[in-house]
Order: structure tokens, then C-alpha cells, then sequence
């Protein structure tokens, strides 16, 4: 890696030399002072005489000019300047908008620069100060909230753990709804190398170090993205990061400190503790006992004849006092300038964190380098970027270990009983809390899974970008750019042996005879390779024709070649305990591998048609051929066009309230193809599904292959995504209000699905193009400055996002595709004609006369179909966000408010299991009846002839049962689906900034001090104690909406930061 | 715009001409790397696929409700995972990964490996892969009563196959078992080590061919009893070669992903901690004391729970927490038909139609039951043939030897006998009772169905959501349709 760096970077300073040109053309940029960005299309004109130009797309032009010309330099919604050329060659120039609305520059699809006002659709645009004004380790992290219909939140509450991204709503059913990461006009790998249920080793896109970042714009709608083709059917996401600017060396430090602890966590019930069936016992795990009494009682193993002593009494905050508080450290220097000609910008950014589990066991560091250099010589001009990241991370297991080998923390401590105290459990290896003696034989001591089981990953990572680019005349350049990022991931993961020593308490010795499962341990490595190269050749053009038509265009080709390959071994049953390599073991090591490769090959055009600067007509068209369909489907063309109309120019409204009012109208497809290797059918090297475990070959030499289960299909054609959007941006009272809504419906059809078939056909899955989603949605953004003096500034943002997703269309013959499953039998589901995203699991069965039906033991009867319990879909998604500048001090907060929708908790199927949960209080667990319900009666054949009203009680020793899944199914849904609603305090900060005079005593321009906090407060509807809806350990995708099983709980951050800028 | 619409077109016209150009190569990479295509099957890696794939349905999971529901075992008071088989409180959610792991698994591999077999010449596999094809969908529509069968395993080019009654499966069955005994071919010596069963001799498949065809016509005796003795006399005809040896996977180590499927299933993964021994088959051990009560329980005195009384409290039953685990091991074979099984088969022929001595076949089966636990035959008692004048006296010897001899690894057998003969007999009483008669069979204390024993599986979600030919639901007790009326 070493040697590519400096090669690459010898290249980048060949353009860095200076050479003085005689002539006396001149060059330049013409930039905007908000911003930045180059701004296109601006006139320069030499004062006093007809000769001038416009910039081109990069904002440069080049102009013959002499000594004693004057530049005239205007472009609508900035104030003009004139400039006297002097003696110089490069004449850059910083504009300053006279009108926000009709001057604001931003990034569209494939990084190219335009003003807003020019746009047909919705786009948002995010600066750097807003993405770090919380000290976010992520370059989404800090917006959670703020950007109407971009939903964003952190799935995992681990350090390092992925971010979730969905532009707009779901539409793809089974395959990827992830928009496309773009930094710097190339494609970002975004995958999450090494991801299960147990573990997140986090998504690739969070590798981008925030400080770096200028800007990001979200590309929300298919108009928007039509440009990318197949890649854009769910949105891009632009990332735009810092340039060098001409000027002296600055340098640019931030630091950050920020603590972190358990946001929430499941609050039990404190009135019955540890036992069973209503009786107090020494060894069990649940809160099935007597009531606590407070009496002194012995608890946990005897050993060597002693015990230890406390009373028999609810132990408060047990669960949260089981963690410690993390610390996450984010540091980062910037040096930047440049000549006139030449501009560069290096960046070294490091963040470090431990997370809130006890001990280095949850450790993050991750090293960011930068380097990006651009540097122009007349028409010709050059950019390159290098970026190298590095990160090394350790986790914890969620969710269930694998079965055999070992367990996990969160599944342990959510089985002990709020008598003993969690705390005290740390010391793992004590006689009284070790693998011998441990309290239960049906759990283990999590401490141990924290300190004697384990993950690390690493991930080497290179990205970056050469941009050439050409300007042949004022208005035609031609850019040639390759990209590559690729990243060298490897993960390992191990389980240590263990068995409790014969005749000890766990092997036996304990009141119920029962002997602690030993774990076998196990030692898995993984290595991911994955890489992306992206060419892009484009033509672009801008002309002003005269004072009524303007063109802005590009014309281009893209070639794009990605892929991976994984190679993952491992070996269950360790020899040595504690030595965790493959070779530590008398079983032969499981390997397997694969690779995963396609291309795609893109041609499009663009075309902006302006008049008069107020309305504009964009249309966009783009070809893609793709290696992952048939040689008959694999060439198919997206269409786009948008319109905007900047009402408050083209008519005159100067003399109303209406400040600035614009009208979109947009139209756009966009599509996918598929994965890598779906069309021709295949065989399997055979590995046996046994329910808990599996038989895999091959079995005493000799090697088996089945025929797979899923039928692949040579006809599949691409998805197609069509949508349309209208919208408006309307100001008043002289922007002091404003007012951004669009509704949008998009409809993705001939979905690839994967859908199940009968398993009679011999197979359990094919692959058919079918299915269809329309996703329907309102985004409104609403801002005002109430106050707005010398001293005060008051700006208030709100966001609303509604969006539904409903399922139009299944292949015939198919009532549901399922998404996900939990395990027990509760699945989420794809139903014709329902949202997409339904909860479904067992329900009780009810009579003619709506009672519920019991069995001859008084428990509910499951009904023979699964019972739907609603969608995850939220009914309304709410930002508030406000700032407040008084003179050098600026607060900021930000509240969300999601409202609506169900998830599944695995972790509340677990908190009843153990009696743990308020509601297995009902009646202070005393025999009941099932309210209102009856027994079947039958005739001799079994067939139901009426019912008869229920006497049969839950007795007192099947009270525990009763909230079991396995023993009352048809109701144990109703307590594991849970309310998704909840309002968060997403992040507040306090922002001073030092007086320049005392900065300059240290040296520096200026400096900021800030504290803030992120996640702050959470508040959940009372139906729900138990776990963060936001959380979940089934990835980021669609899957991931169905909840959560038994991961860790969501964190919260406090911190304070110092910005310097020398 | 007309110059850019020209522009546009010249652009795509170019760019579809290097798509005709590029295409081959950009397509070219969609070949798996990772998976050999289909057209590269050969008999020798589906076949051994395909009883694997049997072997951990027979020996896995159907092992497990076989094991409750034949009352050997019972789910333990202190753990659930197997509550709902012991409540009899199965639904359409349940089972779906042995019924698809059957189907789309082990079936299809037999499917193929015979059309392979049939176009390359090589016999030896056409019956073997008949054989285990048969054997396979007779356990399907013995425990769903009708599955698709002669719609079924055609892909996409039959999506929802309807469904054929049991009858018509058999007949099926037994026609294609017939046709490939016609031709049996042989293995070649570098092949031999694919066959798990019998290491490529022929002789044997036929043998377990004929004994499955026995089994299967016994199977009718209730529903189909002429042509029940047609076929069983048909097979006496044609010589009566029937299996002498274990019918048996018995490759299993104690490696990773290479256990025995019970053992894998519920020790190695579940921590041994759901089955333990039911009093209906300890009470008929030790009444009888059987010497192998030690080889399947590891002691010669198990502790037993009564049957489905997971959820009794500690307090007054606390036998029942300490209670007994069937003893078993990573190596345990997965026994198709057993040596044991094959005797006991010809002793019920025997007896129900004279084609041979019941007494001696009887003997050779419990000896057979024995040896396979390295031990000697007792004698007298109920391990003595009864040779009674009364049909039924020495029908229930027989089976109850059967039924007796079926732990660990082929509890599925023992729960379908019962079906078919009423042998062991249900109790009017609970295990509890003092007027219990050991080894009868009892009502589970948490059964749901009414007193009505389960006698079948509900077809399985994974079928029906997407299958519209799949029959309306019929309750888990009523019987198939080779069982025995008002049992």
C-alpha cells in the first residue's frame, strides 16, 4: 500500500509547477462565497468593450485580455464585481449572492455544480459546519432529522456499528434499497463486509471522515438520478469533499471528546424475583419466584459449603449499571492552500472510542489520510484525490451464538433474575460466578462472553480519483475521470471452550439437576476483497446564446467494473482453550468462497434549456448494458426530464410578500439489473439443514453436490423505477419564511425476486421478474427566522415526511413474499395490495361470536393462518430543528418525532420468557381464565360442532407458560410486536466562538469552542419499556425493518470540541 | 434541441454498436465461479447428496416426533423446545424444513441422478436412486397422506403440481421400483464408496428394494387388503429376498457438520437438555427388564417423566427434574430399515399369510433387535412368539418387539405402526394411574386435541402459500388413509 501512495503522489505534483504563461490570456475560477462552488455559466465581460466569456462547468474561463482591462463579472442572484486584471494571469474571483434562492450553487448528479434555481426537483444540500456541528464519527451521523425524506439512523449501538440510509421510501422487496454513495464524482463502495445477525463490523460509506466533507447533496428522486442510470433507482447521496484554496497555508485542527452511555434499556418488573412456578429456586433464570421480600437470603452456587447473602429484593438500575461509560476521541488536521494555478489540501483525521461494555472488548480506532491536489495550466486542468483508510474495530456478539459453539452477552444478562446483581458478575472468574459455579446451568456468565469470546475486523481501504479535464472552447470541456476504491476487509471471530468440571454446580450439582450445555468453541477468519473502478468520459457544455436561452449539457460514457471475493474459514472445537487459531483443533476446517463480479457499461446525455433565467427544461437519458442478464435483456434506456419555473422572475412580484417562488414538474426512470451469476442454473456443493445444525460433505471422501434450491432464469429483464414529482419553494417577507414541498410516486415494477415456490417443484425459490411497489410521499421543509437583529438570529427548521409503500402487484399464485422471519414463526411479509412490510405472525383463534378459542388446557389455540399486526411503515416522520445566535454564541437542537408503525422485538420474546416483563404481573400471577373465551366441542370424529363456554384456568404452574412462544403461541406475538413511535432529542450544541483577538494570541484566524449532545433523551410510547425501535442486528436494508433480536441498546453522547483554524 | 436530439442519436447509435461489439465480453463474466453449472451433474455427487438429505429428515427431525409421539420420549420439565410435538399442538409453520428439505432437497437429486444414470447406461444408480427415491416419498405421504407426486419436481414447467392421494403414490412407487429392479446394472469398484448404504453391492439394493416394497404392502393391509396380499405374495413368489443386513447410513463422526442428525440436533447444538424418557416405554423396559434399557437410556434404571408433563412443579414431582436423556452418540447410524425391521416385516407377512414361519421369522427379529446393541436375545415373556391360535395376540408380540427396538435413530417407524395396527395399545388411563399397563400409550397430560391422538402432519405452510392445489386442512388426528379405522 505504501509504494501505490507515493507513486500516485508523484504523480499528482508533476502538475503542481508552476509555469508562468507571457500572453496576456488570462485564467481564473469565479466561486460563490457561500459556499464554494465554482459557479457555471457566469459572464465575464472586460468593461467598455462587446469582448467577454462565461465559465464553463468547473466556474473557469479564459479571456485575452491587456494591462489596463477591467473585468465585469455578473451572474444572477450575485452582486456584480469589477475587477482590474493588473499584471496578473489568474484572475479568481469570490462572488457574493445578493438572493440566497436564486444565487445558490449545488451539486447534482455526477458532481456537476448548478444553480438551484435551474432544477426541476426536490434537493438538499448539507454543509460542513451542519454535518459536524455534533462531532459525528460519521459523515451521516450528525443529520439524523434534518433532511425531509432521507431517513437516517445507526442500527447498532457499537462503536464503529453501520449507519442506515433510505432515501424516500422502500421499494425494492428483496433486493437492495441503499441509494448510491458518490464521493467527488465517483461511485463508493457501500457494502458491510462480514455482517450477521450477531454481528455489525459497520457499512463502508461511514469510512468517509466528516471534517473532510464540503458538502452533501441527496438526490432523493428518480429526475435526479436518472443520470446514474441503474445505480440510481434509490436515490444518490453526493459527496463533495473540501478543496484547497489559493491563499497561504491554513491549518485547520478539531478536536472532539465524547462520552457515551446506554441511552435505554428495558425496565423489568420489580415485584416478583428469581424461581419458578411461584417457588424460590437457587439455580433458575427467571423472575418466576416468590415476591421479593427483602428478606436475607442465600443466592447463587454453594461452593465448598458457603454461599453468598443478600436480601431478596429488586436490584434498581441493574441492568444499565452493568455497563460502563465509553469514550470516543475525534481528532483531525487539515492543511490547505495554494498558488494561483495550484491547490492542494492534506488531511489526517483519527478517531478512537471505547464503547460502553466493561473493558477493552469494544475498542474503534479508524485513521483517515487525504490528499487532494488540483492544479490547472490554461485550458488544461487536473484534480486527483487519494484517500486511505484505515480501521480495526473489536465487538461483542448480539443476538443468539451459534448453538454448540457459544453465546452471547445480551442474551446472558437479559436471564438473570433483578435480584442478583449484574455488577458483581464482572468478576468472572470467582468461584462463585465462574464456568463451574455460575448461579444457573441454563445461561453463562456474559462477562465471560465478553472477556473469553470475540471479534476483531480490519479494514484497509484506498479510494480515489484522477479527473482530467479540457476546455476546448469557452463552452465545450471535455473530462475524463477514473476512479477506483478498494478495500482489503478481514474479520476474525472466536468463541473459548468451556465446560463446568464434573460434579460441579453447572455440570449438575444444582437444585435441578441441570447440566450447563458446554461450548466448543470456535475460530472463524474472513477476508473480503472488494473492489470498484469507474471511467468516465463526458463532454460538457454551458452557452448563453443571447438574452433569452441559455444551455447547460453533458454528454458521456461510463464503464463501471466492481466485485469481491470473500474467503472465510473456520473450525468449531477448540483444542487449547484460549489459543484461537485454525489450526487449534481435531476437526478439519469449513471453507468456503466466492466471488461475485459485473459490469456495466453506460452511455447519457443531459441537456438544461434555460429562458430568460426563470425557466428551465432539463431532460436526461441514459443507456445501460449490464454482464448479470441475458444477452436479450441487457440493454435498456431511462428516460427524464424536469422542469422548474422561478415564478417570482417571471412575473414581477417584487412589491409582495412572496420574496422568491419557484415550481418543479419532474419525471424520471431509473431501473436496476441483478446480482452477479442468476441466470444459469447451478449445483451446490451440499450442506444438509438439520433444523440445529447441519451435515455438510464431504462425509468419508466423499464430495456430494445437490441441485440448487433456488431455479435461476435466463429471461430476467431489468427492474423498472418510474416516478414523478411536483413541488414548490416559495419565500416570503424577504426570505424570512420559507416553504420547500413536494409530494413524489414512484413505482418500481418487474421486480427480481427470488419468490418462493412450492418446494413439490423440487426447488424453494426462483428467480422471476415480477412485483411492483408504489411508494407515495409528502416532504415538506418549512423555515423561518423569527428573530433576526444585530445581536440575535433565531432560525427554526421543520421537516414532515410521510411516505407509504404499498405493494401493488405479486406473481400470480403467491400471497406473500417473505422478507424476514424471526425464528418462532412470526414473519414479515410482501401482501398484494398492503403496505410493503407486514408484521404477521400467530394470532389467537376467535369463534362466530368473537371469543377466543382455548385448548383443553385453557391456553389460546393459534389460529390455523397467521394473524397480520400491522407494518413497520411509520404514518409521519417530524424534524424540528432551531438555532439561536447570540453575538459569538450559536445553540442548535434538533428533535425527531416518528410516529407509527410496529417492529419486532426479540428481546421482549425473551423479557416474558424469564417473567421479566411488567405484563407477566397480570393478576398477581394467580390462576386465571382467559377473558371471554370457549372450548371447542366435538363429535366423535374430532370434527368442531359448537363451543361451550371456558372454565379451564392458567394454573398457578402454568402461569410462566403462558408467556412462553412455544406454549402460547397465538399469543406471544402481541407482546414481542411493539409500537414504533418515538420522539428523540437527536442532538443539541453550544457553540462559541473565541474572539478573534484572543485567538490571535494563540496564533490562530479563528476558533471555536463548543460543547453539545447526541441522542440525548428518548422518549417511547407506554406500550413500549422494552427495547429502541431504531435498533436492530438485521442489517440496514429492508430485513432490518422487521426489528431487532436480542442486540445491544442504543447510545447516547455528550461531549465538547475545539475548532482552530491557523 | 433538434441539434441535441441528433447529438442524442448519434450518441446511442454508437454506443448500441459497441454494446453488439462489447456485449460478448461485458456477459461473458456471468458464469458462477462459485457454483459448478447444473449440466455438470453426475450420479456420483447427487446420489450420496441425496441420502444425506433422507438421512437427516428420517434420522433428524422426523426422528424427534417420531421419538415423542411413539412415546419413547417426552419433552423435560425444565426446558420447551419441543412443547408443541409433545402437546400435539402442530401447525402449518411447523415442519417446513423437513418437508422442503425432502422435497427440494433429497428428491430431487434422486430425480436427476436416475435421468443422469438412465442416459449414460449406469443401472447400478437407476435402482439405487429408485430405491431411495421410493423410500423418501413413502415417508412423505405416510406422515401428509397426499403430497404431489406425479405433477411434482418438474421446476418451472409445472409451479403448482396438485396433489395425488396415497393410493396413487404407492402404486407409483412401487411401478418405479419394479421397473428399475428389471435392469439393476452394478457400481463400478472407484463408485462403490458412494453408496453409504452398502458400498455398491447391488445384491443388497435389491434386497432393500423388496423389503421396502414388503413394507409398503403391508402398509395397506387396512385400506387395500386384497392387493396387499397380491403384493406380498408376489414378492414370496419371485424368492422372498429380503434384507438380511442393516439398511443404514453409518458414516458419523464426531466432527463438525458430520454427527449423526438426532445427536447434532438436540445434543451437540440444544444441549441435550429437551428429551428425556417417557414412562410409557421405560414402564414396558423394566416391566420386561429388557437388558437394552441401558443401551437407551445409559442406565439400566432411567428416571422417566410421564408422557407431556413438561410443565409439573418441582415441588411434587421431583423425579421429574432429575429425569433420564436417551443415551446418544455423534456415531449413531441413521437406520432406514433396520435387520430387525426386515425380520419383523416377514414375521407379520408370515403370520397374515402363511408365506413362511412367524415363530422363527419372530426369533430372528429380536435377535436381530439385540445384536444390534451387541447383546444376546433374552427369552420367554414377550420375547417368545405367542404362536396363539388368536391373530391378534401374535400381531401384537410382533410389533410391540417392533416398536421396542426402534430407538434412537427410527422413532418414525414405531408411531406409524401404531397408526396402522393399534399395537402398543392407548390407555384408558394416565401413566399416573395405578391401573396404568405398561407400555401402553397415553394421552399427552398437555395434549390439545381432546383425547384424540395425532396421527398425521397439517401440510406445511411453505406448500400451501404457494401452492392453490393443496387440500383444505384436516385436523392432525385424523387418520391417513392406510390407517386403522376407530384406533
Amino acid at each position: 500500500m505504501k509504494k501505490l501512495l507515493l507513486a500516485s503522489l508523484c504523480f499528482v505534483m508533476l502538475f503542481t509547477t508552476q509555469i508562468y504563461a507571457q500572453t496576456r490570456t488570462i485564467t481564473g475560477t469565479i466561486t460563490s462565497k457561500d459556499d464554494g462552488l465554482p459557479i457555471p455559466g457566469a459572464t465575464v465581460r472586460i468593461n467598455g468593450t462587446t469582448s467577454g466569456t462565461q465559465t464553463d462547468v468547473n466556474g473557469k474561463y479564459t479571456l485575452k485580455v491587456s494591462s489596463n482591462s477591467i473585468l465585469h463579472i455578473a451572474f444572477i442572484g450575485y452582486t456584480p464585481q469589477d475587477i482590474a486584471v493588473g499584471t496578473r494571469t489568474v484572475v479568481n474571483v469570490v462572488l457574493v449572492s445578493s438572493s440566497k434562492q436564486l444565487g445558490e450553487i449545488v451539486v447534482t448528479g455526477l458532481g456537476i455544480s448548478k444553480a438551484k434555481k435551474t432544477i426541476g426537483y426536490a434537493q438538499t444540500t448539507v454543509r460542513n459546519e451542519e454535518i459536524n456541528q455534533v462531532s459525528p464519527i460519521n459523515a451521516l451521523g450528525g443529520l439524523e432529522g434534518k433532511v425531509a425524506g432521507v431517513n437516517i439512523s445507526s442500527v447498532s449501538g457499537t462503536a464503529g456499528g453501520s449507519t442506515k440510509v433510505i432515501l424516500r421510501g422502500y421499494t425494492s422487496i428483496t433486493g437492495s434499497n441503499q441509494p448510491l454513495f458518490v464521493i467527488d464524482g465517483v461511485p463508493l463502495n457501500n457494502s458491510t463486509p462480514g455482517a450477521s445477525d450477531n454481528f455489525d463490523f459497520g457499512n463502508n460509506a461511514n469510512d468517509i471522515d466528516p471534517n473532510l466533507v464540503d458538502n452533501i447533496s441527496f438526490l432523493k428522486g428518480s429526475a435526479a438520478s436518472a443520470i446514474y442510470g441503474s445505480r440510481g433507482s434509490n436515490g444518490v447521496v453526493i459527496i463533495t469533499t473540501k478543496k484547497g484554496k489559493t491563499g497561504k497555508p491554513v491549518i485547520d485542527f478539531s478536536t472532539s471528546a465524547t462520552l457515551t452511555d446506554v441511552a435505554f434499556v428495558y425496565k423489568p418488573q420489580e415485584i416478583f424475583g428469581q424461581g419458578w412456578d411461584a417457588h424460590f429456586v437457587l439455580g433458575e433464570n427467571g423472575n418466576w419466584g416468590p415476591k421479593y421480600d427483602g428478606v436475607m437470603r442465600p443466592w447463587g452456587s454453594i461452593v465448598d459449603n458457603s454461599q453468598l447473602l443478600r436480601p431478596f429484593s429488586f436490584i434498581p438500575n441493574n441492568v444499565t449499571n452493568s455497563f460502563d461509560t465509553g469514550v470516543e476521541l475525534n481528532n483531525n488536521l487539515t492543511v490547505s492552500g495554494g498558488s494561483e494555478n495550484t491547490t492542494y489540501i492534506f488531511s489526517y483525521g483519527n478517531i478512537f472510542s471505547n464503547g460502553i461494555l466493561p473493558g477493552n472488548v469494544d475498542d474503534y480506532t479508524r485513521n483517515n489520510a487525504s490528499v487532494k491536489i488540483s492544479s490547472s495550466y490554461k485550458d488544461f486542468s487536473v484534480d486527483a484525490s487519494l484517500n486511505y483508510v484505515n480501521r480495526n474495530g473489536q465487538f461483542a456478539a448480539t443476538g443468539q451464538g451459534p448453538t454448540g459453539v457459544g453465546t452471547t452477552f445480551y442474551e446472558n444478562i437479559l436471564q438473570i433474575p433483578g435480584n442478583i446483581p449484574i455488577k458483581d458478575l464482572r468478576d468472572y472468574t470467582n468461584k462463585f460466578f465462574n464456568v463451574d459455579n455460575y448461579y444457573t446451568p441454563w445461561a453463562e456468565n456474559p462477562y465471560y462472553n465478553l472477556y473469553e469470546n470475540g471479534s476483531r475486523a480490519k479494514s484497509d481501504r484506498v479510494y480515489g480519483n484522477v479527473n482530467l479535464s479540457y476546455k476546448f472552447t469557452p463552452w465545450f470541456t471535455l473530462q475524463l475521470q477514473q476512479g477506483a476504491d478498494v478495500t482489503n476487509f478481514g474479520d476474525k471471530i472466536w468463541y473459548n471452550v468451556n465446560a463446568p468440571a464434573p460434579g460441579s454446580w453447572g455440570a449438575g450439582a444444582n437444585t435441578e439437576g441441570g447440566v450447563r450445555k458446554p461450548d466448543v468453541g470456535a475460530v472463524t477468519e474472513g477476508n473480503y476483497q472488494l473492489f470498484e473502478y469507474d471511467t468516465k468520459l463526458q463532454g460538457l457544455f454551458v452557452k448563453r446564446f443571447n438574452n433569452n436561452f441559455d444551455i447547460n449539457g453533458l454528454i458521456g460514457a461510463n464503464y463501471n467494473d466492481r466485485g469481491g471475493r470473500t474467503l472465510i474459514t473456520g473450525v468449531e472445537g477448540l483444542a487449547i482453550p484460549g489459543f484461537f487459531n485454525i489450526s487449534n483443533t481435531s476437526n478439519k476446517p469449513t471453507s468456503s468462497e466466492a466471488e461475485a463480479h459485473q459490469r456495466l457499461l453506460g452511455f447519457y446525455a443531459q441537456a438544461t434549456l434555460g429562458y430568460r433565467d426563470y425557466l428551465y427544461l432539463t431532460v436526461t437519458g441514459h443507456n445501460d448494458i449490464t454482464s448479470t442478464l441475458g444477452i436479450n435483456h441487457n440493454s435498456y434506456f431511462y428516460p427524464g426530464a424536469n422542469l422548474a419555473y422561478i415564478l417570482s422572475q417571471g412575473l414581477d412580484l417584487k412589491s409582495s410578500a412572496l420574496s422568491y417562488a419557484k415550481l418543479r414538474a419532474s419525471y424520471g426512470e431509473t431501473g436496476s439489473d441483478t446480482g452477479p451469476y442468476n441466470i444459469y442454473n447451478v449445483l451446490a456443493a451440499t450442506n444438509v439443514g438439520l433444523v440445529f445444525g447441519n451435515l455438510a460433505f464431504p462425509f468419508q471422501g466423499v464430495p456430494g453436490f445437490t441441485v440448487s434450491n433456488t431455479l435461476l432464469n435466463a429471461d430476467l429483464r431489468p427492474e423498472r423505477v418510474r416516478e414523478y414529482e411536483l413541488g414548490g419553494e416559495f419565500r416570503f417577507f424577504n426570505d424570512r419564511i420559507g416553504l420547500d414541498a413536494t409530494y413524489y410516486s414512484r413505482t418500481r415494477k418487474d421486480q427480481i425476486l427470488s419468490v418462493p415456490i412450492a418446494p413439490s417443484t423440487g426447488y424453494t425459490h426462483e428467480f422471476v421478474n415480477f412485483g411492483a411497489v408504489r411508494d407515495r410521499g409528502v416532504e415538506i421543509a418549512f423555515n423561518a427566522t423569527p428573530v433576526k437583529s444585530k445581536n440575535v438570529t433565531w432560525d427554526f427548521n421543520y421537516t414532515f415526511t410521510h411516505s407509504r409503500s404499498i405493494v401493488t402487484q405479486l406473481p400470480a399464485g403467491l400471497d406473500k413474499v417473505i422478507l424476514n422471519i424471526d425464528g418462532y414463526g412470526g414473519q414479515f411479509v410482501a401482501v398484494q395490495g398492503q403496505p410493503l412490510g407486514l408484521l404477521q405472525a400467530p394470532v389467537p383463534a376467535y369463534d362466530s361470536q368473537g371469543h377466543i378459542i382455548v385448548d383443553s388446557q385453557g391456553f389460546p389455540k393459534p389460529a390455523a393462518a397467521n394473524g397480520t399486526y400491522g407494518t413497520f411503515q411509520h404514518d409521519f416522520v417530524m424534524g424540528f430543528s432551531n438555532n439561536v445566535k447570540y453575538k459569538d454564541f450559536t445553540l442548535s437542537f434538533t428533535f425527531e418525532w416518528d410516529k407509527g408503525g410496529k417492529f419486532y422485538s426479540g428481546t421482549a420474546d425473551l423479557f416474558n420468557f424469564v417473567g421479566a416483563d411488567p405484563r407477566t404481573t397480570y393478576n398477581d400471577r394467580r390462576p386465571w381464565v382467559v377473558p371471554n373465551s370457549v372450548q371447542e366441542v366435538t363429535d366423535a370424529s374430532g370434527k368442531v360442532t359448537g363451543y361451550k363456554e371456558n372454565t379451564t384456568q392458567i394454573t398457578e404452574a402454568n402461569v410462566d407458560d403462558y408467556y412462553y412462544t412455544n406454549s402460547n403461541k397465538a399469543q406471544a406475538w402481541s407482546r414481542d410486536i411493539l409500537d414504533r413511535s418515538f420522539v428523540k432529542l437527536r442532538q443539541v450544541s453550544l457553540n462559541y466562538n473565541i474572539p478573534k483577538s484572543v485567538a490571535h494570541k494563540i496564533g490562530a484566524q479563528h476558533a471555536t469552542f463548543g460543547v453539545y449532545g447526541r441522542n440525548l433523551l428518548t422518549w417511547l410510547p407506554a406500550a413500549n419499556h422494552v427495547v429502541d425501535p431504531e435498533v436492530s442486528n438485521y442489517g440496514t436494508d429492508l430485513a432490518s425493518e422487521y426489528g431487532e433480536f436480542r442486540t445491544a441498546p442504543p447510545l447516547r453522547y455528550y461531549g465538547a470540541t475545539l475548532k482552530v483554524t491557523f | 434541441m433538434k441539434i441535441k436530439d441528433i447529438k442524442l442519436k448519434a450518441i446511442f447509435t454508437v454506443a448500441i454498436a459497441c454494446a453488439s461489439v462489447g456485449c460478448k465480453k461485458i456477459t461473458d463474466i456471468n458464469v458462477s465461479p462459485n457454483n459448478p453449472s447444473i449440466t455438470a451433474a453426475t450420479p456420483q455427487v447427487l446420489f450420496p447428496s441425496g441420502v444425506m438429505s433422507t438421512a437427516a429428515g428420517v434420522g433428524g427431525e422426523l426422528d424427534i416426533i417420531g421419538g415423542i409421539w411413539g412415546q419413547y420420549w417426552t419433552e423435560s420439565t425444565t426446558a420447551s423446545q419441543f412443547r408443541t410435538i409433545d402437546a400435539y399442538n402442530l401447525q402449518r409453520q411447523d415442519f417446513n424444513a423437513t418437508y422442503s428439505q425432502l422435497f427440494a432437497g433429497a428428491l430431487p437429486d434422486y430425480q436427476l441422478a436416475i435421468t443422469k444414470a438412465k442416459a449414460s447406461g449406469q443401472n447400478g444408480y437407476v435402482l439405487m436412486a429408485t430405491v431411495m427415491k421410493a423410500y423418501s416419498y413413502e415417508v412423505l405421504v405416510d406422515l401428509y397422506d397426499q403430497v404431489p407426486y406425479t405433477q411434482a419436481l418438474q421446476g418451472a414447467s409445472n409451479l403448482q403440481p396438485k396433489f395425488d392421494d396415497g393410493y396413487t403414490v404407492y402404486k407409483g412407487l412401487l411401478a418405479e421400483i419394479d421397473a428399475a429392479l428389471a435392469n439393476p446394472g452394478s457400481i463400478a469398484a472407484a463408485d462403490q464408496k458412494t453408496d453409504f448404504l452398502f458400498n455398491g453391492d447391488i445384491s443388497k439394493w435389491i434386497q432393500f428394494a423388496n423389503t421396502l416394497k414388503l413394507k409398503m404392502y403391508l402398509r395397506m393391509v387396512n385400506a387395500k387388503p386384497a392387493e396387499a396380499e397380491a403384493g406380498v405374495k408376489a414378492l414370496y413368489t419371485a424368492g422372498g429376498n429380503f434384507l438380511q443386513t442393516d439398511a443404514a447410513v453409518n458414516v458419523f463422526t464426531d466432527a463438525t457438520d458430520q454427527r449423526n442428525p438426532l445427536y447434532a440436533y438436540t445434543v451437540f447444538n440444544l444441549g441435550a437438555v429437551d428429551l428425556r424418557a417417557s414412562n410409557t416405554f421405560v414402564s414396558w423396559l423394566k416391566a420386561n427388564n429388557d437388558p437394552r434399557t441401558v443401551k437407551y437410556f445409559g442406565t439400566a434404571n432411567p428416571t422417566p417423566i410421564d408422557q407431556g408433563f413438561y410443565n409439573a412443579p418441582q415441588q411434587a414431582y421431583p423425579s421429574y427434574y432429575t429425569a433420564t436423556a436417551p443415551a446418544l452418540s455423534a456415531t449413531d447410524p441413521v437406520y432406514f430399515i433396520s435387520t430387525a425391521e426386515s425380520y419383523f416385516l416377514q414375521a407379520e407377512a408370515a403370520l397374515r399369510y402363511g408365506v413362511g414361519d412367524p415363530a422363527a421369522l419372530f426369533n430372528s427379529g429380536v435377535k436381530a433387535a439385540f445384536a444390534q446393541y451387541g447383546l444376546a436375545a433374552p427369552s420367554g415373556g414377550v420375547y417368545t412368539y405367542p404362536n396363539s391360535s388368536d391373530f391378534q395376540t401374535n400381531l401384537r408380540a410382533i410389533i410391540y418387539q417392533k416398536w421396542a427396538s426402534f430407538p434412537n435413530s427410527h422413532c418414525i417407524e414405531g408411531f406409524f405402526d401404531q397408526e396402522r395396527t393399534g399395537y402398543p395399545e392407548r390407555s384408558a388411563v394416565y401413566s399416573t394411574n395405578q391401573n396404568y399397563v405398561a407400555g401402553e400409550w397415553v394421552y399427552s397430560k398437555n395434549g390439545v386435541t381432546g383425547g384424540k391422538f395425532p396421527k398425521r402432519l397439517v401440510f406445511p405452510d411453505l406448500e400451501r402459500s404457494t401452492n392453490s392445489n393443496t387440500p383444505a386442512e384436516v385436523p392432525i388426528t385424523t387418520p391417513v388413509w392406510w390407517g386403522l379405522p376407530n384406533n
